[in-house]
């Protein structure tokens, strides 16, 4: 950290609504003139740094994506117009890795979200075992996205020798002679990649959600209980409704996490090449590096960016209308 | 400040010294780098040791090993050559890399002198493999080809000869009875139904940016859905690769293989009886009486266009794949030569004892479509068809022909 | 003890162990796998029959050299690196904004959470494209560059969480008792601040270690490739064969700098990740 002589008006500005420079105030002090120069110093690195990364990239994939623009045909470069996007949304290709990826996306969301609301209950009430409970579930977080991935296929796939279709079948849930991981065996590779991606992410999902439990009063449990709420009654009408803005920010973050998935799916598809599961990320991969088809998957990658920003756009509108109601009741 | 500089200058040091990782050194034998799939007998290895011997001090050539599969050695050579990664002296490539390596300006064309020497002293079909528009791109190295495995103890009487005879052998047979073979929509796919439509009399190609449809496609996609809706099928058929099929077979799953011969030595390590009970016979046919066209695979070695010591690698290349190099790799490694010669060599005949039937089909095989689009057109091939059985008759054709068509414009989502 | 607290008291410890059961089998199952000896990798039981380390031995001094150990190197070197590049960054960038008053602040934080939403897929394309033309393309900076970009607005909401909770006023008690700026700095706020970047620093370090698609697009030989990526194109005992038993070995090893981590400094991540997205 750097060490600037610290200026008293420093020190209050923990409140966030006193970001503002006072209005109507035009000459600014000096020193408020050195803060605020100061401030930009420190910022600007890391501005600069986020901006080239990101912005630039994504405006050369938007020029890119108006190119006819493959590397293994140099000379053969022009532009093109929208020609890529008309060939991609006309593919039922690209839709039916839409339908993947939004299946993939959705399920295994609302499963952690599930899971993630009792593994937090668990986490924020237990009795005992609390820091075993906390030990353990960080465990998948940490692992290695592509280690968990080669995990699951390994414990699936029939031709590489895995225990579960042995068990899957004494059981009866797959026919004999069935490979969970085939391409043919659509469903049962979904419910695998569904399976990995909620082991791996559910609890990163439940420590949001403690985060939002923290937030809820004790004494408005007591006051219920007193008044005859059962806990189920009270956790539905206090719990949930006081988490909301928890929930929201995870179900965000999870989602645009859940929308991009791409490790996962490429490990257990065996580097892509069952296809059954593939998601709209790795056809991405796949034109892009693969075919060094630069044009066509530039267009499939502006695409994915214009998704998220639709997502993210629809999560951030329910968030403010949300935090508008509370701060309104209030 | 102090903290900040000091950690600023501790991380552009590490930055700095990230960047001076491998140099050239002047003087002394030219460097050379050889980047192969790593060979597991080592004999691409030990090839590289010799040569650097035999130069007498005018090259070294360092092994630098790729990824074992097809695909992937692809896409590491492919992303640095659009690099201009001047690193890359010698490569293998796969046979059907040629056209698209030389079609982009990556792989350095030979002298004509060389490619004369080279011609004379190789097969047909493995030559004809690393040429673009009858220009030489890459000396051949290895060649490869499939044949039919059975068991003996479960197959009574005389091999199966053509497609329908051997799904109807196989389907009445017990649980035993499968044919193993590759199915998973990767490459492998293409080979087979490339094979199957020149068996047919067919081509997949006209020229290199021309498909070539007709009832030989048809053809083959309805033995390949045949095949998968049998009984002779492997459940995991969709997603299994030359060594799925090996583990399986080896496992007592299936009477019948459809694989490149280094399933063979593999057996021995399970029993030196399994390995007596594996009997071979020719790929096979569509039609009866018409020999069928089995697969070239292999791999070449060729130059790297942005190599900075081109006159060095060419001769290293040759060297690399010379009759000395190709009988240890054939001996130890089991890659079927591309030199005449080497056919006639004891140890190899002793170890291999189908050289004969290799040497044959290699001679009359079927060379898979030279067109830069190679990689696109195989991976339309391989999602049309897949999972095996999904399409057949005209409404594959069909298909086919649009997904090929767009493939070889560089056009449209595979 | 009456019999409903037994009760409760069971109750708590099955869910004790379903979740123990429930995080720890798939890496029991890889752990099993990478004990196996090559000829009953593929045969689907849950205990080897036969024990075996070739795999780990194999991974570090088999023929496929020294592949494996140069990614672990990789690996190390540019999370590291990529690690002290963006907590400075990102701690000079939260000083301010927990601290200092101006404009564009809010700025520079929507700016970061749009960032942290940005799919990876979507710059991986050009900045391939740009990397090949710099000559960054399968270099060690080729990957430190993306990871503390994506890193950085995760950095920024933890430490500003961190930094608003921190008592600056101290500093100036100190300075007031005579103490010069630099010792009130580094006796006081070092201190204070540790906690919050060392925390940082794990989380981005395990951003970067796990990180996939950048690993493999921006790579392609052991000059740069990390881990991960080095792991997905392992290469299988003959051309066509599987490498289930050193996918597992590799695995394994990987694995246990995370879980060691994890153990140690399990407090420290729940409260990083939470301070970043609940405060932030």
């Amino acid at each position: 950290m750097s060490t600037p002589a610290p200026t008293p008006a420093a020190a209050e500005a923990e409140d966030p609504g006193r970001l503002e420079a006072p209005k109507g105030k035009r000459k600014l002090s000096e020193r408020a003139r050195a803060e605020r120069k100061l401030g930009w110093l420190l910022c600007a690195p890391a501005a600069i740094v986020m901006l080239l990364v990101t912005a630039y990239p994504i405006g050369r994939a938007i020029w890119l994506s108006l190119q006819k623009s493959d590397l293994r045909f140099p000379d053969q470069s022009e532009f093109i117009g929208l020609s890529n996007y008309v060939t991609v949304l006309t593919s039922s290709l690209w839709w039916n890795d839409v339908k993947n990826t939004l299946i993939l996306t959705v399920v295994s969301v609302a499963i952690e979200l599930v899971l993630g609301m009792l593994l937090a209950l668990a986490m924020h009430r237990a009795i005992f075992g609390r820091g075993l409970i906390r030990t353990s579930s960080l465990i998948p977080y940490g692992i290695v996205t592509v280690v968990a991935a080669f995990a699951w296929r390994l414990a699936f796939a029939d031709a590489e020798g895995g225990f579960m279709p042995d068990v899957l079948r004494s059981v009866g849930l797959i026919g004999e002679g069935t490979d969970p991981l085939a391409q043919t065996s659509t469903i049962s590779t979904f419910v695998v990649a569904i399976l990995a991606e909620v082991w791996k992410t559910t609890p990163f999902m439940a420590l949001l959600l403690l985060a939002g439990l923290a937030l809820v009063s004790d004494e408005l449990h007591e006051a219920a209980k007193v008044d005859g709420a059962s806990t189920w009654q009270r956790f539905w009408r206090i719990t949930i409704p006081l988490m909301k803005p928890a929930i929201l920010v995870a179900l965000l973050f999870r989602t645009l996490d859940a929308f991009r998935i791409f490790d996962t799916v490429f490990i257990l598809s065996n580097n892509g090449s069952n296809r059954s599961v593939e998601t709209v990320s790795v056809l991405g991969y796949n034109t892009l590096l693969s075919r060094l088809n630069l044009g066509l998957g530039s267009a499939v990658s502006v695409l994915i960016f214009l998704s998220v920003v639709i997502i993210a756009a629809v999560f951030v509108k329910l968030l403010g209308a949300n935090l508008d109601q509370q701060t309104g009741k209030s | 400040m102090r903290w900040v500089t000091a950690g600023a200058i501790a991380a552009y040091a590490a930055l700095v010294l990230a960047a001076c990782g491998g140099d050239q050194s002047a003087g002394g034998p030219v460097k050379l780098q050889f980047w192969a799939y790593n060979e597991p007998s080592g004999s691409f290895r030990s090839a590289a040791e010799s040569c650097t011997k035999d130069s007498g001090g005018r090259y070294e050539i360092s092994f630098q090993p790729l990824a074992n599969d097809a695909d992937t050695q692809r896409q590491s050579l492919v992303r640095r050559l659009a690099a201009e990664d001047s690193s890359i002296d010698i490569m293998s490539m796969d046979v059907v890399w040629t056209a698209e390596f030389a079609e982009a300006g990556w792989a350095a064309q030979w002298p004509d002198d060389l490619a004369r020497q080279i011609k004379d002293e190789s097969l047909a079909g493995p030559y004809e493999t690393a040429t673009y528009q009858d220009k030489l791109y890459a000396a051949p190295a290895n060649s490869n080809t499939q044949l039919l495995w059975y068991r003996k103890s479960l197959v009574q009487g005389e091999p199966p000869e053509t497609w329908d005879e051997l799904i109807d052998t196989a389907a009445k047979m017990d649980k035993a009875g499968r044919i193993e073979i590759q199915g998973a929509a990767y490459e492998g796919m293409t080979v087979w139904f490339n094979s199957l439509v020149e068996s047919a009399g067919g081509k997949i190609l006209k020229g290199p940016q021309e498909a070539d449809p007709g009832p030989s496609w048809t053809r083959a996609a309805n033995i390949i859905a045949k095949l998968a809706n049998s009984q002779a099928a492997d459940p995991s058929l969709s997603s299994q690769k030359e060594d799925q099929n090996r583990i399986a077979f080896e496992a007592g799953d299936a009477a019948f293989q459809v694989n490149y011969p280094f399933i063979y030595p593999s057996a021995a390590d399970v029993s030196e009886k399994f390995q007596n009970d594996i009997g071979w016979a020719p790929y096979p046919a569509v039609e009866k009486g018409k020999p069928s066209k089995a697969p070239i695979g292999g791999f070449n070695f060729g130059v790297g266009a942005f190599s900075k010591n081109k006159d060095e690698a060419f001769a290293a290349t040759q060297c690399l794949r010379n009759e000395k190099n190709q009988k240890v790799a054939a001996a130890e490694g089991g890659l079927p030569p591309t030199i005449a010669k080497v056919y006639e060599d004891e140890t190899f005949r002793e170890d291999y004892p189908f050289a004969d039937l290799i040497r044959k089909q290699i001679e009359n095989g079927a060379v898979r479509p030279q067109t830069p689009a190679y990689a696109d057109l195989s991976l339309a091939v391989a999602t049309t068809l897949s999972p095996p059985g999904r399409i057949e008759g005209e409404e594959a054709r069909e298909e086919l022909e649009d997904k090929i068509e767009k493939a070889l414009k560089s056009e449209g989502l595979l | 003890m009456t019999d409903r607290s037994t009760d409760k008291l069971f109750g708590w410890f099955s869910v004790n162990l379903v979740v123990v059961i429930a995080a720890l089998f798939p890496v029991a199952w890889i752990l099993s796998l990478s004990l196996k000896s090559s000829d009953t990798v593929t045969d689907g039981r849950l205990i080897p029959a036969k024990w075996s380390f070739e795999n780990y031995t194999g991974i570090f001094t088999g023929s496929g050299g020294d592949v494996f150990t140069k990614a672990l190197i990789n690996s190390l070197g540019i999370a590291t690196i990529a690690t002290i590049i963006a907590v400075t960054l990102a701690a000079m960038a939260a000083y301010a904004i927990a601290r200092l008053n101006f404009p564009g602040k809010r700025v520079i934080l929507t700016a970061a959470l749009a960032i942290a939403m940005f799919p990876p897929i979507s710059v991986v394309g050009p900045l391939y494209d740009l990397w090949r033309t710099l000559g960054l393309f399968d270099t060690w900076q080729g990957l430190i560059i993306p990871y503390m970009t994506f890193t950085l607005p995760l950095a920024i909401y933890v430490l500003s969480a961190f930094f608003r909770e921190i008592p600056w006023e101290l500093e100036q008690a100190a300075q007031v008792d005579g103490a010069t700026p630099f010792q009130a700095f580094r006796k006081i706020i070092v201190p204070l601040a540790a906690p919050g970047v060392f925390t940082t620093a794990i989380l981005v370090f395990i951003f970067a270690w796990n990180d996939f698609v950048f690993a493999i697009s921006l790579t392609s030989t052991e000059k740069a490739q990390t881990v991960p990526a080095a792991i997905s194109s392992f290469t299988g005992a003959s051309q066509f064969s599987a490498p289930t038993g050193s996918i597992a070995a590799a695995a394994i090893v990987v694995t246990i700098p995370i879980v060691i981590m994890v153990l140690i400094f399990q407090r420290r991540i729940v409260a990083g990740l939470t301070a970043g997205a609940v405060k932030g």
